[in-house]
């Protein structure tokens, strides 16, 4: 028995062990990014590779936040992406949560045809309708406006935010409602006051879900945008590369660090949340 | 109407109005230019029925992106279905492993452009860390993205590196939904390790499978990004993808709108036909 119990635990041991450097490995294109970021451009080029940034320097960062006038500042496109990201994650909650909430917990007619109508539309894939949906958005006159970007970014989400939060609704005990609702509340303060706030965890899910899409989006600000100082961080970036790859990878890589740095954040507070949403995620399948 | 009805449209109206202008209206709007002449800036398009459509199968460009989108497609599958699943197996218990799981999740929280510019930095030809361990190790090194035997490999390990963390996590939960009974029994009647994984894992998580297949084919065909940043669609076409050519077709040459919404229909109904191939592969027999 104890030869057994100790042979386990030696593959345990190796299998950790090998996991371990594999986790290592896996994030070295990561650390060779930020390491990167942090040399001075003479060192940069160097063979071996060295991945200790000594002596570190912060000039690259400096140059693509406030210094470089080549391309649009980082630093704007930083703000731009928050702005988008946030406005987008705001409308995807807003209007998906009360979208939701009727399709849950009350009965009308229409109700089945609208669900199946928004479940319908998850296979639509994005690229499909870049074409019409810039026509639309030229006709608006939204082209290079926070709105423009904002409210197509929330349209992508918005089927699958209904989808995640009548799952989550519809697993809600009713007794609260029915006991708000003898007191005389109406509708709007049930779902207010009541639905809402027990949905807190869910609707946190879906956020940092919303945001990571909306920060990350390439293809929709690409073409929906075309004043530099509009871009948001991917464009941004990608314009970057051209700007810089022929002298030094330096100022790229300090943006491509900085672009990863506010789901970074979110990432390390709400790991949690993170993994529930892209779980919940899986559920439409 | 009762007032429930009208309550419930009330709380609707908002969400509906925007699905309504930014999907529905776009799909149908869509399938009306890809019969037209439309271009930007055009004042008056005309109906010009199936002449895009027609233009497409003389289009040496289009079969091109679509032979190398399918190709990625198809090719990638097989990593994205194996190395997530891999570690989820080894993530599913064990030491330090909610630390491991962030670690591989982790690029998944990266947008596309960010992976993109780090991985042609750790695959410059000339000064990039790839080829110099490589060249260390013995092996002889390349410029992989400026080969076009290698250029879509490249392309695909660095997906395959991205969007890792999301399909473990979706594996990850449908291992726990797998009763540990059943590996008891399994181990009581003597089954090895690779037994029980056959008989128990794969069945019970083929719904999960099929999700996952389903959700990369709608993805892949789709591949923009990846190629944007590393290659250009280059050396040549070599890497060109069906959303590239349209993209292209669209808003750099002449803006040719009906043109570039009739490839946006052809690649939909590409992608229908892989999802529902997939579903009646997959779903076939499914016995427990």
């Amino acid at each position: 028995m104890a030869r057994i119990a100790g042979r386990i635990d030696r593959s345990r041991v190796v299998l950790t062990a090998a996991l371990l450097a594999l986790a290592v490995l896996w994030l070295s294109p990561i650390a060779w990014v930020v390491v990167t970021s942090l040399k001075p451009s003479e060192h940069i080029i160097r063979l071996p590779p060295e991945w200790i940034p000594w002596p570190a320097t912060g000039a690259h960062y400096y140059e693509v936040l406030l210094g470089s006038s080549r391309t649009a500042r980082i630093g704007r496109a930083f703000a731009n992406s928050l702005i988008v990201a946030t406005g987008s994650v705001l409308l995807v909650l807003a209007t998906s949560a009360m979208a939701a909430y009727p399709l849950a917990r009350m009965r009308f007619p229409g109700r089945d045809l609208v669900f199946a109508l928004l479940v319908g539309s998850l296979m639509i894939p994005n690229a499909v309708l870049l074409v019409p949906q810039y026509v639309l958005t030229q006709r608006l006159g939204w082209l290079s406006t926070y709105q423009g970007l904002i409210v197509p970014e929330a349209a992508m989400l918005f089927a699958f935010g209904v989808f995640l939060l009548r799952q989550f609704f519809l697993t809600m005990p009713g007794e609260l409602e029915d006991a708000a609702r003898i007191d005389g509340a109406g509708p709007w303060q049930v779902f207010t006051r009541i639905v809402l706030p027990l949905s807190q965890p869910v609707l946190a899910a879906l956020a940092i879900f919303a945001f990571r899409s909306a920060w990350n989006d390439f293809l929709w600000p690409l073409i929906a945008v075309n004043k530099p100082e509009m871009f948001p961080l991917p464009v941004a970036l990608a314009l970057l590369r051209s700007a810089y790859s022929s002298e030094s990878y330096g100022p790229i890589m300090a943006g491509a660090a900085l672009s990863a740095l506010p789901l970074l954040v979110v990432f390390v507070v709400a790991n949690r949340r993170i993994v529930e949403g892209v779980r919940l995620s899986g559920l439409k399948g | 109407m009762s007032r429930e009805t009208r309550t419930a449209y009330g709380f609707l109206a908002p969400g509906l109005l925007l699905f309504a202008a930014y999907r529905l209206y776009p799909l149908l709007e869509g399938l009306r230019l890809s019969f037209t002449n439309a271009r930007l800036g055009r004042a008056s398009e005309q109906w010009v029925g199936w002449a895009n459509y027609a233009r497409l199968v003389d289009d040496t460009r289009f079969h091109v992106s679509l032979w190398n989108t399918a190709f990625y497609t198809v090719a990638s599958t097989l990593p994205i279905l194996a190395v997530p699943l891999g570690l989820a197996l080894a993530l599913n218990r064990g030491a330090l492993r909610t630390l491991l799981r962030s670690v591989f999740f982790f690029p998944f929280t990266l947008s596309v452009v960010t992976v993109g510019l780090a991985w042609l930095w750790l695959l410059d030809p000339v000064v990039g860390p790839f080829n110099y361990y490589l060249r260390a190790l013995g092996a002889p090194a390349r410029s992989w993205l400026a080969d076009p035997y290698t250029a879509m490999w490249a392309i695909i390990a660095t997906t395959v590196w991205w969007v890792t963390g999301y399909y473990l996590v979706i594996y990850l939960a449908g291992l726990q939904d797998i009763p540990r009974a059943l590996y008891e029994a399994a181990a009581l009647d003597g089954a090895s390790g690779w037994r029980s994984f056959r008989a128990i894992t794969l069945p019970l998580l083929r719904p999960v499978l099929l999700f996952v297949v389903v959700t990369h084919v709608i993805g892949s065909f789709q591949l923009f990004g990846q190629v944007f940043v590393l290659t250009g669609g280059g050396p040549g076409d070599a890497t060109r993808t069906v959303v590239q050519h349209l993209y292209e077709t669209a808003f750099q040459n002449f803006f040719q709108f009906g043109a570039a919404s009739a490839m946006a229909w052809v690649l939909f109904a590409v992608i229908l036909v892989f999802s529902v191939l997939q579903f009646r592969l997959l779903r076939g027999h499914t016995e427990y």
